[in-house]
Protein backbone atom coordinates (compact mmCIF):
# COMPACT_ATOMS: atom_id res chain seq x y z
CA UNK A 1 0.00 0.00 0.00
CA UNK A 2 2.91 1.72 0.88
CA UNK A 3 3.92 1.97 -2.93
CA UNK A 4 0.94 2.70 -4.09
CA UNK A 5 1.01 5.67 -1.67
CA UNK A 6 4.47 6.48 -2.73
CA UNK A 7 3.15 5.82 -6.99
CA UNK A 8 0.73 8.73 -6.40
CA UNK A 9 2.93 10.91 -4.65
CA UNK A 10 5.36 10.64 -7.93
CA UNK A 11 2.40 10.50 -9.81
CA UNK A 12 1.37 13.93 -8.75
CA UNK A 13 5.08 15.47 -8.67
CA UNK A 14 5.57 14.34 -11.89
CA UNK A 15 2.45 15.88 -13.61
CA UNK A 16 3.43 19.42 -11.40
CA UNK A 17 6.51 19.41 -13.23
CA UNK A 18 5.63 17.77 -16.90
CA UNK A 19 2.67 20.69 -17.25
CA UNK A 20 4.40 23.61 -17.52
CA UNK A 21 6.79 21.36 -19.88
CA UNK A 22 3.38 20.76 -21.79
CA UNK A 23 2.87 24.41 -21.54
CA UNK A 24 5.45 26.22 -22.04
CA UNK A 25 6.18 27.69 -25.21
CA UNK A 26 9.45 26.92 -27.29
CA UNK A 27 12.88 29.03 -26.10
CA UNK A 28 12.58 31.47 -28.68
CA UNK A 29 8.81 32.46 -27.49
CA UNK A 30 9.92 32.39 -23.78
CA UNK A 31 12.51 34.29 -24.29
CA UNK A 32 10.43 37.07 -26.13
CA UNK A 33 7.68 37.15 -23.83
CA UNK A 34 10.33 37.74 -20.95
CA UNK A 35 11.31 40.46 -22.99
CA UNK A 36 7.88 41.46 -23.64
CA UNK A 37 7.12 41.42 -19.70
CA UNK A 38 10.53 43.00 -19.12
CA UNK A 39 9.27 46.45 -21.49
CA UNK A 40 5.74 46.09 -19.82
CA UNK A 41 7.37 46.20 -16.73
CA UNK A 42 9.59 49.31 -17.44
CA UNK A 43 6.75 51.02 -19.21
CA UNK A 44 4.49 50.31 -15.78
CA UNK A 45 7.16 51.82 -14.07
CA UNK A 46 7.52 54.78 -16.24
CA UNK A 47 3.76 55.91 -16.30
CA UNK A 48 3.92 55.48 -12.62
CA UNK A 49 6.89 57.60 -11.65
CA UNK A 50 5.48 59.85 -14.05
CA UNK A 51 2.08 60.09 -11.89
CA UNK A 52 4.51 60.36 -8.63
CA UNK A 53 1.90 58.33 -7.27
CA UNK A 54 2.29 55.53 -5.39
CA UNK A 55 2.11 51.78 -7.00
CA UNK A 56 -0.93 50.20 -7.59
CA UNK A 57 -0.03 46.64 -6.94
CA UNK A 58 -1.97 46.58 -3.81
CA UNK A 59 -4.49 46.41 -6.41
CA UNK A 60 -6.28 42.99 -6.75
CA UNK A 61 -6.25 41.27 -10.11
CA UNK A 62 -9.53 40.14 -10.98
CA UNK A 63 -11.88 41.64 -12.94
CA UNK A 64 -15.13 40.94 -10.55
CA UNK A 65 -14.22 43.48 -7.94
CA UNK A 66 -15.34 47.36 -8.09
CA UNK A 67 -13.21 49.94 -9.43
CA UNK A 68 -11.94 52.47 -7.95
CA UNK A 69 -12.58 56.24 -9.05
CA UNK A 70 -9.97 57.19 -11.08
CA UNK A 71 -8.39 60.51 -9.89
CA UNK A 72 -8.77 63.81 -12.45
CA UNK A 73 -5.11 64.50 -11.62
CA UNK A 74 -4.20 60.62 -12.95
CA UNK A 75 -6.48 60.76 -15.50
CA UNK A 76 -5.01 64.03 -17.51
CA UNK A 77 -1.47 62.31 -16.59
CA UNK A 78 -2.60 59.52 -18.32
CA UNK A 79 -4.73 61.72 -21.48
CA UNK A 80 -0.96 63.60 -21.24
CA UNK A 81 0.80 60.43 -22.06
CA UNK A 82 -1.59 59.02 -24.70
CA UNK A 83 -1.59 61.92 -26.64
CA UNK A 84 2.06 62.01 -27.10
CA UNK A 85 2.02 58.53 -28.24
CA UNK A 86 -2.13 59.40 -30.34
CA UNK A 87 -0.29 62.44 -31.49
CA UNK A 88 1.39 60.09 -34.90
CA UNK A 89 -2.42 59.67 -35.64
CA UNK A 90 -3.02 63.48 -35.90
CA UNK A 91 -2.28 66.24 -38.12
CA UNK A 92 -1.81 64.95 -41.98
CA UNK A 93 -1.64 61.33 -43.04
CA UNK A 94 0.31 60.52 -46.05
CA UNK A 95 0.44 58.18 -48.33
CA UNK A 96 1.30 56.97 -51.43
CA UNK A 97 1.07 54.49 -54.45
CA UNK A 98 2.59 54.11 -57.57
CA UNK A 99 3.09 51.77 -60.72
CA UNK A 100 5.91 51.19 -62.97
CA UNK A 101 4.21 49.12 -66.64
CA UNK A 102 5.41 48.11 -69.36
CA UNK A 103 2.81 46.75 -72.24
CA UNK A 104 3.60 44.87 -75.46
CA UNK A 105 0.25 44.24 -77.51
CA UNK A 106 -0.18 42.39 -81.25
CA UNK A 107 -0.76 45.67 -82.79
CA UNK A 108 1.16 48.91 -83.45
CA UNK A 109 -1.62 51.41 -82.39
CA UNK A 110 -2.61 52.44 -78.54
CA UNK A 111 -5.56 51.27 -76.99
CA UNK A 112 -7.22 52.88 -74.47
CA UNK A 113 -5.46 56.05 -75.95
CA UNK A 114 -3.57 56.14 -72.34
CA UNK A 115 -0.49 55.81 -70.17
CA UNK A 116 1.96 56.97 -72.56
CA UNK A 117 1.73 54.12 -74.92
CA UNK A 118 3.60 55.83 -78.07
CA UNK A 119 1.77 54.66 -81.53
CA UNK A 120 4.19 52.49 -84.01
CA UNK A 121 5.82 50.65 -80.87
CA UNK A 122 4.33 47.33 -80.07
CA UNK A 123 5.52 47.62 -76.48
CA UNK A 124 6.49 51.03 -74.16
CA UNK A 125 7.16 51.31 -70.68
CA UNK A 126 5.21 53.94 -68.28
CA UNK A 127 4.36 54.79 -64.91
CA UNK A 128 0.89 54.79 -64.97
CA UNK A 129 -0.63 56.37 -61.66
CA UNK A 130 1.33 57.80 -58.78
CA UNK A 131 -0.85 58.85 -56.14
CA UNK A 132 -0.79 61.17 -53.05
CA UNK A 133 -3.06 59.95 -50.54
CA UNK A 134 -3.77 62.20 -47.41
CA UNK A 135 -6.09 62.09 -44.84
CA UNK A 136 -6.78 64.61 -42.09
CA UNK A 137 -9.19 64.14 -38.76
CA UNK A 138 -10.68 67.42 -37.79
CA UNK A 139 -13.21 66.03 -35.13
CA UNK A 140 -14.15 62.58 -34.13
CA UNK A 141 -16.93 62.57 -36.68
CA UNK A 142 -15.68 64.92 -39.12
CA UNK A 143 -12.47 64.03 -41.40
CA UNK A 144 -10.68 65.34 -44.62
CA UNK A 145 -9.61 62.91 -47.43
CA UNK A 146 -7.90 63.51 -51.14
CA UNK A 147 -6.16 61.61 -53.93
CA UNK A 148 -4.14 63.59 -56.25
CA UNK A 149 -3.35 61.47 -58.65
CA UNK A 150 -0.39 62.06 -61.64
CA UNK A 151 -1.48 60.47 -64.48
CA UNK A 152 1.51 59.33 -67.17
CA UNK A 153 0.31 60.85 -70.49
CA UNK A 154 1.74 60.89 -74.06
CA UNK A 155 5.37 62.00 -74.53
CA UNK A 156 5.96 61.07 -70.56
CA UNK A 157 3.74 64.41 -69.65
CA UNK A 158 1.94 64.53 -66.37
CA UNK A 159 -1.32 65.41 -65.90
CA UNK A 160 -2.54 66.31 -62.12
CA UNK A 161 -5.88 64.38 -61.43
CA UNK A 162 -7.96 65.15 -58.18
CA UNK A 163 -9.33 62.35 -58.25
CA UNK A 164 -11.22 62.63 -54.65
CA UNK A 165 -11.38 65.83 -52.64
CA UNK A 166 -13.81 64.73 -49.59
CA UNK A 167 -14.37 66.34 -46.26
CA UNK A 168 -16.24 63.99 -44.23
CA UNK A 169 -18.78 63.81 -41.25
CA UNK A 170 -19.85 60.48 -39.70
CA UNK A 171 -23.49 61.04 -38.24
CA UNK A 172 -23.19 57.52 -36.89
CA UNK A 173 -23.23 54.09 -37.96
CA UNK A 174 -26.30 54.59 -40.13
CA UNK A 175 -25.43 58.33 -41.80
CA UNK A 176 -22.13 59.00 -43.44
CA UNK A 177 -22.10 62.17 -45.64
CA UNK A 178 -18.85 62.88 -47.91
CA UNK A 179 -18.93 66.57 -49.55
CA UNK A 180 -16.75 66.94 -52.43
CA UNK A 181 -14.91 64.65 -55.19
CA UNK A 182 -16.17 61.38 -55.28
CA UNK A 183 -16.03 58.40 -57.15
CA UNK A 184 -19.10 57.03 -58.06
CA UNK A 185 -20.55 53.97 -56.04
CA UNK A 186 -21.21 52.11 -59.44
CA UNK A 187 -20.36 48.49 -58.28
CA UNK A 188 -17.92 46.66 -56.55
CA UNK A 189 -14.62 47.28 -58.18
CA UNK A 190 -14.49 51.10 -58.16
CA UNK A 191 -14.90 50.85 -54.28
CA UNK A 192 -12.83 48.46 -53.50
CA UNK A 193 -10.00 49.23 -55.89
CA UNK A 194 -10.13 53.11 -56.17
CA UNK A 195 -7.15 54.49 -57.64
CA UNK A 196 -4.19 52.19 -56.39
CA UNK A 197 -2.69 49.55 -59.07
CA UNK A 198 -1.32 47.67 -56.01
CA UNK A 199 -4.64 47.00 -54.66
CA UNK A 200 -5.74 45.42 -57.41
CA UNK A 201 -5.20 41.80 -57.69
CA UNK A 202 -4.85 42.59 -61.96
CA UNK A 203 -2.16 44.66 -63.68
CA UNK A 204 -5.10 46.74 -65.25
CA UNK A 205 -9.52 47.08 -64.68
CA UNK A 206 -11.70 45.72 -66.82
CA UNK A 207 -12.12 47.97 -69.53
CA UNK A 208 -15.77 48.77 -67.79
CA UNK A 209 -14.54 49.57 -64.61
CA UNK A 210 -11.27 51.88 -66.41
CA UNK A 211 -11.84 55.63 -65.36
CA UNK A 212 -13.42 57.56 -67.62
CA UNK A 213 -10.37 59.78 -68.40
CA UNK A 214 -8.53 56.71 -70.13
CA UNK A 215 -11.43 55.39 -72.32
CA UNK A 216 -13.76 53.26 -69.50
CA UNK A 217 -17.42 53.39 -70.25
CA UNK A 218 -18.68 54.54 -66.65
CA UNK A 219 -18.55 57.84 -64.89
CA UNK A 220 -16.13 56.91 -62.63
CA UNK A 221 -15.94 60.69 -60.67
CA UNK A 222 -18.33 63.38 -59.24
CA UNK A 223 -18.91 66.46 -57.82
CA UNK A 224 -21.29 66.52 -55.39
CA UNK A 225 -22.46 64.81 -52.19
CA UNK A 226 -22.71 60.96 -51.21
CA UNK A 227 -24.37 59.25 -48.18
CA UNK A 228 -23.48 56.04 -47.38
CA UNK A 229 -24.70 53.65 -44.03
CA UNK A 230 -26.25 50.20 -42.45
CA UNK A 231 -29.67 49.34 -42.47
CA UNK A 232 -31.03 48.01 -39.58
CA UNK A 233 -31.34 44.32 -40.50
CA UNK A 234 -29.83 41.69 -38.14
CA UNK A 235 -27.47 39.60 -39.55
CA UNK A 236 -28.23 40.59 -42.91
CA UNK A 237 -25.92 43.22 -42.73
CA UNK A 238 -27.83 45.46 -45.31
CA UNK A 239 -26.07 48.69 -46.00
CA UNK A 240 -27.09 51.61 -48.83
CA UNK A 241 -25.34 54.18 -50.71
CA UNK A 242 -27.16 57.84 -51.96
CA UNK A 243 -25.05 59.59 -54.68
CA UNK A 244 -26.26 63.21 -55.91
CA UNK A 245 -23.68 65.25 -58.12
CA UNK A 246 -22.02 66.62 -61.39
CA UNK A 247 -19.57 64.98 -63.57
CA UNK A 248 -18.69 66.39 -66.60
CA UNK A 249 -16.95 63.11 -68.33
CA UNK A 250 -14.21 63.35 -71.40
CA UNK A 251 -13.47 60.06 -72.45
CA UNK A 252 -10.77 59.12 -75.19
CA UNK A 253 -12.10 56.99 -78.06
CA UNK A 254 -10.12 53.86 -77.14
CA UNK A 255 -10.10 52.97 -80.99
CA UNK A 256 -6.91 55.46 -81.46
CA UNK A 257 -8.44 57.32 -83.60
CA UNK A 258 -7.49 60.35 -81.72
CA UNK A 259 -10.43 61.45 -80.88
CA UNK A 260 -13.09 61.65 -77.65
CA UNK A 261 -16.36 62.38 -76.38
CA UNK A 262 -17.52 64.96 -73.88
CA UNK A 263 -20.49 63.88 -72.60
CA UNK A 264 -21.29 67.16 -70.80
CA UNK A 265 -23.25 65.44 -68.25
CA UNK A 266 -26.22 66.82 -65.92
CA UNK A 267 -26.59 65.85 -62.06
CA UNK A 268 -26.61 62.07 -61.53
CA UNK A 269 -28.57 60.43 -59.29
CA UNK A 270 -26.98 57.32 -57.68
CA UNK A 271 -28.64 54.66 -55.22
CA UNK A 272 -27.59 51.71 -54.10
CA UNK A 273 -27.96 48.76 -51.78
CA UNK A 274 -25.63 46.14 -50.54
CA UNK A 275 -25.37 42.86 -48.11
CA UNK A 276 -22.80 41.58 -46.13
CA UNK A 277 -24.93 38.79 -44.19
CA UNK A 278 -23.14 37.49 -40.91
CA UNK A 279 -23.72 33.83 -42.14
CA UNK A 280 -21.20 33.69 -44.94
CA UNK A 281 -18.18 36.60 -44.13
CA UNK A 282 -16.45 37.51 -47.10
CA UNK A 283 -19.85 37.49 -49.29
CA UNK A 284 -21.32 40.91 -50.37
CA UNK A 285 -24.32 41.09 -52.93
CA UNK A 286 -25.15 44.48 -54.42
CA UNK A 287 -27.08 46.83 -56.82
CA UNK A 288 -27.09 50.05 -58.01
CA UNK A 289 -29.27 52.36 -60.19
CA UNK A 290 -27.65 55.49 -61.53
CA UNK A 291 -29.28 57.87 -64.03
CA UNK A 292 -27.85 61.38 -65.81
CA UNK A 293 -28.46 62.99 -69.04
CA UNK A 294 -25.18 63.50 -71.41
CA UNK A 295 -24.11 64.57 -74.84
CA UNK A 296 -21.86 63.17 -77.19
CA UNK A 297 -20.22 66.27 -78.61
CA UNK A 298 -16.90 64.67 -80.48
CA UNK A 299 -13.24 66.62 -79.46
CA UNK A 300 -10.06 66.14 -81.37
CA UNK A 301 -7.96 65.06 -78.35
CA UNK A 302 -5.00 66.83 -79.42
CA UNK A 303 -6.79 70.47 -79.79
CA UNK A 304 -10.14 69.63 -77.71
CA UNK A 305 -12.08 71.44 -81.16
CA UNK A 306 -14.94 69.89 -81.53
CA UNK A 307 -14.93 68.27 -84.73
CA UNK A 308 -17.63 68.00 -87.25
CA UNK A 309 -20.87 65.55 -87.26
CA UNK A 310 -21.17 62.68 -89.47
CA UNK A 311 -23.78 63.24 -91.84
CA UNK A 312 -27.53 62.37 -90.28
CA UNK A 313 -26.48 62.43 -86.82
CA UNK A 314 -28.10 64.32 -84.26
CA UNK A 315 -25.79 67.11 -83.82
CA UNK A 316 -23.88 67.94 -80.31
CA UNK A 317 -26.91 69.59 -78.39
CA UNK A 318 -28.47 66.43 -78.80
CA UNK A 319 -29.08 64.91 -75.09
CA UNK A 320 -29.54 61.16 -74.13
CA UNK A 321 -31.15 60.26 -70.96
CA UNK A 322 -28.28 57.02 -69.69
CA UNK A 323 -28.95 54.65 -66.92
CA UNK A 324 -26.74 52.13 -65.59
CA UNK A 325 -28.42 49.50 -63.57
CA UNK A 326 -25.28 47.26 -62.01
CA UNK A 327 -25.47 44.11 -59.78
CA UNK A 328 -22.66 42.40 -58.60
CA UNK A 329 -22.11 39.36 -56.18
CA UNK A 330 -18.46 39.25 -54.58
CA UNK A 331 -16.48 36.92 -52.20
CA UNK A 332 -13.57 37.52 -50.89
CA UNK A 333 -12.24 35.18 -47.93
CA UNK A 334 -9.51 33.00 -47.04
CA UNK A 335 -7.81 34.29 -49.49
CA UNK A 336 -10.29 33.49 -52.77
CA UNK A 337 -11.22 36.56 -54.63
CA UNK A 338 -14.52 35.89 -56.54
CA UNK A 339 -15.26 38.95 -58.23
CA UNK A 340 -19.06 39.13 -60.79
CA UNK A 341 -20.19 42.31 -61.71
CA UNK A 342 -22.77 43.11 -64.43
CA UNK A 343 -24.13 46.50 -66.20
CA UNK A 344 -26.24 47.31 -68.71
CA UNK A 345 -25.60 51.07 -69.92
CA UNK A 346 -28.68 52.31 -71.58
CA UNK A 347 -28.86 55.48 -73.85
CA UNK A 348 -31.92 57.02 -74.49
CA UNK A 349 -32.25 59.67 -77.17
CA UNK A 350 -33.98 62.57 -76.03
CA UNK A 351 -36.37 64.86 -77.66
CA UNK A 352 -35.15 64.03 -81.25
CA UNK A 353 -35.49 60.41 -81.15
CA UNK A 354 -37.23 57.12 -79.84
CA UNK A 355 -34.01 54.99 -79.99
CA UNK A 356 -32.60 53.36 -76.84
CA UNK A 357 -29.36 51.84 -76.97
CA UNK A 358 -27.97 48.94 -74.57
CA UNK A 359 -25.01 47.61 -73.50
CA UNK A 360 -24.35 45.22 -71.93
CA UNK A 361 -20.95 44.49 -70.45
CA UNK A 362 -19.56 42.03 -67.17
CA UNK A 363 -16.51 40.84 -66.10
CA UNK A 364 -15.91 37.72 -63.90
CA UNK A 365 -12.39 37.26 -61.54
CA UNK A 366 -11.23 34.35 -59.57
CA UNK A 367 -8.06 33.97 -57.67
CA UNK A 368 -6.70 32.35 -55.28
CA UNK A 369 -3.72 33.73 -52.87
CA UNK A 370 -0.96 30.30 -52.04
CA UNK A 371 1.93 31.86 -50.12
CA UNK A 372 3.07 34.78 -51.81
CA UNK A 373 1.84 34.20 -55.20
CA UNK A 374 -1.70 34.88 -56.08
CA UNK A 375 -2.78 33.42 -59.54
CA UNK A 376 -5.47 35.01 -61.68
CA UNK A 377 -8.39 34.54 -64.51
CA UNK A 378 -10.49 37.05 -65.94
CA UNK A 379 -13.23 37.14 -67.91
CA UNK A 380 -14.73 40.26 -70.04
CA UNK A 381 -17.53 41.43 -71.88
CA UNK A 382 -18.84 44.81 -73.38
CA UNK A 383 -20.94 44.79 -76.40
CA UNK A 384 -21.67 48.53 -77.36
CA UNK A 385 -23.72 48.92 -80.42
CA UNK A 386 -21.89 50.53 -83.36
CA UNK A 387 -24.69 52.75 -84.40
CA UNK A 388 -24.60 54.24 -80.75
CA UNK A 389 -22.50 57.05 -80.96
CA UNK A 390 -21.41 57.49 -77.42
CA UNK A 391 -19.57 54.37 -77.21
CA UNK A 392 -19.54 53.31 -80.99
CA UNK A 393 -15.54 53.00 -80.62
CA UNK A 394 -15.59 49.97 -78.22
CA UNK A 395 -17.95 47.89 -79.99
CA UNK A 396 -18.28 44.07 -79.47
CA UNK A 397 -14.96 43.05 -76.93
CA UNK A 398 -14.69 39.98 -74.80
CA UNK A 399 -11.77 37.84 -73.80
CA UNK A 400 -9.99 36.21 -71.01
CA UNK A 401 -7.13 37.28 -69.20
CA UNK A 402 -5.01 35.31 -66.90
CA UNK A 403 -1.37 35.80 -64.96
CA UNK A 404 -0.63 36.18 -61.23
CA UNK A 405 0.78 38.55 -58.55
CA UNK A 406 3.59 37.86 -56.46
CA UNK A 407 4.12 40.31 -53.10
CA UNK A 408 7.72 40.89 -52.64
CA UNK A 409 6.54 42.23 -48.89
CA UNK A 410 3.74 44.10 -47.73
CA UNK A 411 4.12 46.97 -49.90
CA UNK A 412 5.58 45.56 -53.07
CA UNK A 413 3.61 43.48 -55.41
CA UNK A 414 5.10 42.22 -59.20
CA UNK A 415 1.92 41.38 -61.53
CA UNK A 416 2.36 39.93 -64.63
CA UNK A 417 -0.66 39.09 -67.02
CA UNK A 418 -2.21 38.11 -70.60
CA UNK A 419 -4.86 39.22 -72.59
CA UNK A 420 -6.79 37.91 -75.38
CA UNK A 421 -9.27 40.32 -76.67
CA UNK A 422 -11.24 39.60 -79.56
CA UNK A 423 -13.61 42.42 -81.33
CA UNK A 424 -15.55 43.08 -83.91
CA UNK A 425 -14.64 43.28 -87.20
CA UNK A 426 -11.14 43.91 -86.16
CA UNK A 427 -8.05 41.01 -85.80
CA UNK A 428 -8.03 40.11 -82.46
CA UNK A 429 -5.45 41.78 -79.78
CA UNK A 430 -2.99 39.93 -77.53
CA UNK A 431 -1.60 41.64 -75.13
CA UNK A 432 1.57 41.07 -72.08
CA UNK A 433 1.05 43.28 -69.33
CA UNK A 434 3.92 43.64 -66.50
CA UNK A 435 3.77 45.61 -63.75
CA UNK A 436 5.59 46.67 -60.52
CA UNK A 437 2.95 48.18 -58.24
CA UNK A 438 3.52 49.37 -54.68
CA UNK A 439 2.23 51.70 -51.73
CA UNK A 440 4.37 53.39 -49.26
CA UNK B 1 -7.90 2.01 5.63
CA UNK B 2 -6.34 0.83 2.89
CA UNK B 3 -8.49 2.34 0.51
CA UNK B 4 -8.16 5.68 2.22
CA UNK B 5 -4.56 5.32 1.78
CA UNK B 6 -4.94 4.71 -1.80
CA UNK B 7 -7.22 7.59 -2.35
CA UNK B 8 -6.64 10.79 -0.88
CA UNK B 9 -3.14 10.81 -3.14
CA UNK B 10 -5.47 10.09 -6.33
CA UNK B 11 -7.57 13.15 -5.05
CA UNK B 12 -5.11 15.57 -4.26
CA UNK B 13 -3.59 14.52 -7.87
CA UNK B 14 -6.60 14.75 -9.58
CA UNK B 15 -7.55 18.23 -7.85
CA UNK B 16 -3.91 20.04 -8.38
CA UNK B 17 -4.42 19.00 -12.13
CA UNK B 18 -7.44 20.49 -12.32
CA UNK B 19 -6.18 23.93 -10.68
CA UNK B 20 -2.92 23.69 -12.77
CA UNK B 21 -5.38 22.81 -15.91
CA UNK B 22 -7.94 25.93 -14.74
CA UNK B 23 -4.78 28.71 -14.26
CA UNK B 24 -3.24 27.36 -17.62
CA UNK B 25 -6.55 28.39 -19.06
CA UNK B 26 -7.02 31.68 -17.29
CA UNK B 27 -3.17 32.50 -18.22
CA UNK B 28 -4.13 31.92 -22.27
CA UNK B 29 -7.21 33.71 -22.40
CA UNK B 30 -7.85 37.58 -23.90
CA UNK B 31 -9.76 39.90 -22.29
CA UNK B 32 -12.00 42.27 -24.55
CA UNK B 33 -12.32 45.45 -22.34
CA UNK B 34 -13.64 49.01 -22.55
CA UNK B 35 -13.72 52.14 -20.61
CA UNK B 36 -16.13 51.29 -17.22
CA UNK B 37 -18.94 53.69 -18.63
CA UNK B 38 -19.42 51.72 -21.45
CA UNK B 39 -22.54 50.42 -21.23
CA UNK B 40 -22.13 47.61 -23.23
CA UNK B 41 -21.49 43.92 -21.22
CA UNK B 42 -21.22 41.77 -24.03
CA UNK B 43 -19.79 40.89 -27.56
CA UNK B 44 -20.37 38.01 -30.28
CA UNK B 45 -17.75 36.92 -32.19
CA UNK B 46 -19.17 38.68 -35.00
CA UNK B 47 -19.26 42.10 -33.48
CA UNK B 48 -15.74 41.79 -32.09
CA UNK B 49 -14.39 40.88 -35.53
CA UNK B 50 -15.98 43.92 -37.32
CA UNK B 51 -14.96 46.12 -34.42
CA UNK B 52 -11.37 45.57 -34.56
CA UNK B 53 -12.15 45.30 -38.58
CA UNK B 54 -12.88 48.33 -38.58
CA UNK B 55 -16.22 48.08 -39.84
CA UNK B 56 -18.16 49.29 -37.11
CA UNK B 57 -17.38 52.65 -36.12
CA UNK B 58 -19.59 53.41 -32.98
CA UNK B 59 -20.81 51.86 -29.86
CA UNK B 60 -24.80 51.33 -29.76
CA UNK B 61 -24.65 55.17 -27.76
CA UNK B 62 -23.18 56.97 -30.89
CA UNK B 63 -19.95 57.40 -28.94
CA UNK B 64 -17.13 56.89 -31.50
CA UNK B 65 -15.38 53.50 -31.29
CA UNK B 66 -11.63 53.90 -30.07
CA UNK B 67 -9.57 50.93 -31.02
CA UNK B 68 -6.08 50.32 -29.28
CA UNK B 69 -3.80 46.97 -30.12
CA UNK B 70 -0.78 45.57 -28.97
CA UNK B 71 2.24 45.11 -31.10
CA UNK B 72 3.29 41.74 -33.09
CA UNK B 73 4.63 38.87 -30.98
CA UNK B 74 2.22 39.30 -27.77
CA UNK B 75 -0.50 37.17 -26.87
CA UNK B 76 -3.13 39.58 -27.15
CA UNK B 77 -2.13 40.48 -30.78
CA UNK B 78 -2.62 36.17 -31.19
CA UNK B 79 -5.59 36.79 -30.28
CA UNK B 80 -6.69 39.71 -32.27
CA UNK B 81 -5.15 37.58 -35.12
CA UNK B 82 -7.10 34.40 -34.72
CA UNK B 83 -10.28 36.95 -34.19
CA UNK B 84 -9.77 38.32 -37.52
CA UNK B 85 -8.82 35.25 -39.29
CA UNK B 86 -5.45 36.91 -41.17
CA UNK B 87 -1.77 36.49 -40.59
CA UNK B 88 0.13 39.77 -39.09
CA UNK B 89 0.90 40.11 -43.33
CA UNK B 90 -2.18 40.28 -44.09
CA UNK B 91 -3.26 42.42 -41.18
CA UNK B 92 -0.55 44.97 -42.45
CA UNK B 93 -2.20 45.07 -45.77
CA UNK B 94 -5.96 44.95 -44.75
CA UNK B 95 -5.17 47.85 -42.85
CA UNK B 96 -2.99 49.71 -46.19
CA UNK B 97 -5.95 48.33 -48.25
CA UNK B 98 -8.73 50.30 -45.72
CA UNK B 99 -6.75 53.73 -45.51
CA UNK B 100 -6.19 53.73 -49.13
CA UNK B 101 -10.02 53.01 -49.67
CA UNK B 102 -10.77 55.93 -47.33
CA UNK B 103 -12.28 53.55 -44.80
CA UNK B 104 -10.15 53.97 -42.14
CA UNK B 105 -8.24 56.94 -41.03
CA UNK B 106 -4.86 55.15 -39.78
CA UNK B 107 -4.02 51.21 -38.74
CA UNK B 108 -5.59 50.81 -35.10
CA UNK B 109 -2.57 51.84 -32.56
CA UNK B 110 -0.20 49.45 -31.23
CA UNK B 111 0.65 49.96 -28.01
CA UNK B 112 3.78 49.02 -26.18
CA UNK B 113 2.33 47.66 -22.97
CA UNK B 114 -0.62 46.53 -21.43
CA UNK B 115 0.12 49.25 -18.62
CA UNK B 116 -1.04 51.76 -21.48
CA UNK B 117 -3.50 50.01 -22.87
CA UNK B 118 -5.07 50.33 -19.26
CA UNK B 119 -4.61 54.12 -19.52
CA UNK B 120 -5.80 54.19 -22.73
CA UNK B 121 -9.13 52.52 -22.00
CA UNK B 122 -8.98 54.51 -18.84
CA UNK B 123 -8.74 58.24 -20.81
CA UNK B 124 -11.24 57.21 -23.85
CA UNK B 125 -14.38 56.51 -23.35
CA UNK B 126 -15.29 54.32 -26.44
CA UNK B 127 -11.88 52.84 -26.25
CA UNK B 128 -11.88 48.90 -26.62
CA UNK B 129 -8.64 47.06 -26.04
CA UNK B 130 -7.73 43.42 -26.21
CA UNK B 131 -5.88 41.78 -22.28
CA UNK B 132 -4.18 39.13 -20.94
CA UNK B 133 -6.44 37.93 -18.70
CA UNK B 134 -3.42 38.72 -15.95
CA UNK B 135 -2.81 42.26 -16.66
CA UNK B 136 -7.01 43.50 -15.71
CA UNK B 137 -6.41 46.05 -13.69
CA UNK B 138 -8.88 48.29 -12.04
CA UNK B 139 -10.66 50.80 -14.26
CA UNK B 140 -11.07 47.87 -17.16
CA UNK B 141 -14.22 46.95 -17.62
CA UNK B 142 -14.20 43.35 -18.76
CA UNK B 143 -17.22 42.28 -21.25
CA UNK B 144 -18.22 38.72 -21.80
CA UNK B 145 -17.23 37.34 -25.28
CA UNK B 146 -19.51 35.06 -26.73
CA UNK B 147 -21.60 35.06 -23.68
CA UNK B 148 -18.97 34.09 -21.40
CA UNK B 149 -16.41 36.01 -19.26
CA UNK B 150 -12.29 34.97 -18.94
CA UNK B 151 -11.18 32.30 -17.08
CA UNK B 152 -14.53 30.23 -17.22
CA UNK B 153 -14.70 26.93 -19.21
CA UNK B 154 -15.06 27.64 -22.87
CA UNK B 155 -13.84 31.23 -23.38
CA UNK B 156 -12.63 31.21 -26.78
CA UNK B 157 -10.41 34.29 -27.02
CA UNK B 158 -6.94 32.80 -26.32
CA UNK B 159 -3.72 34.36 -27.22
CA UNK B 160 -1.58 31.71 -27.03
Amino acid sequence: MRHVSWAAAMLFLLSSLCYPQVATPTDPETIGQLVQQVKDLQERVRILESQQRPTDASVPNSPNLPTPPVEPAEEAATASALEQKIHETRGIQWRGFGEVDYKALSQRQPELGAYGFVPGSAGNFYTGDFGLFLTSKLTEKASVLSEIVFEDGDAQTYKVDLRRLLLKYDYGEHLKMSFGRYQTSIGYYNWAFRSAAWLQTTADRPLVMEFASNGGLLPTQAIGVSLTGTIPSGKLGLNYVAEYGSSDTIRPDISGDGRETDENNGNHVNVGFFLRPDALRGLQIGASYYHDKISNLALDAASGAPVPQTPGSPGPSARYGQTIDNGYVVYVAHGIEFLNEGFLIRDAALHFSNTVYNTPAFYSQVSKQMGHIRPFVRFQYVNASPNDLIYNDVGLRFGPSFGARYDLNDYIALKAQLDHTVRRGEPDLNGLHLQLAFTF
Amino acid sequence: MGTRTLLMPLLICLASLVCLQAAAAQAGDVAVVVNDRNPVNTLSSTELREIFAGEKHYWAAGVPIRIFVRGPGTPERNALLKLLGMTESEYKRYWTTQILRGEAQAEPMPLPSNGMQREAVVAYPGAVALVGFQDIKAGMKVLKFEGRKPGEAGYALQGR
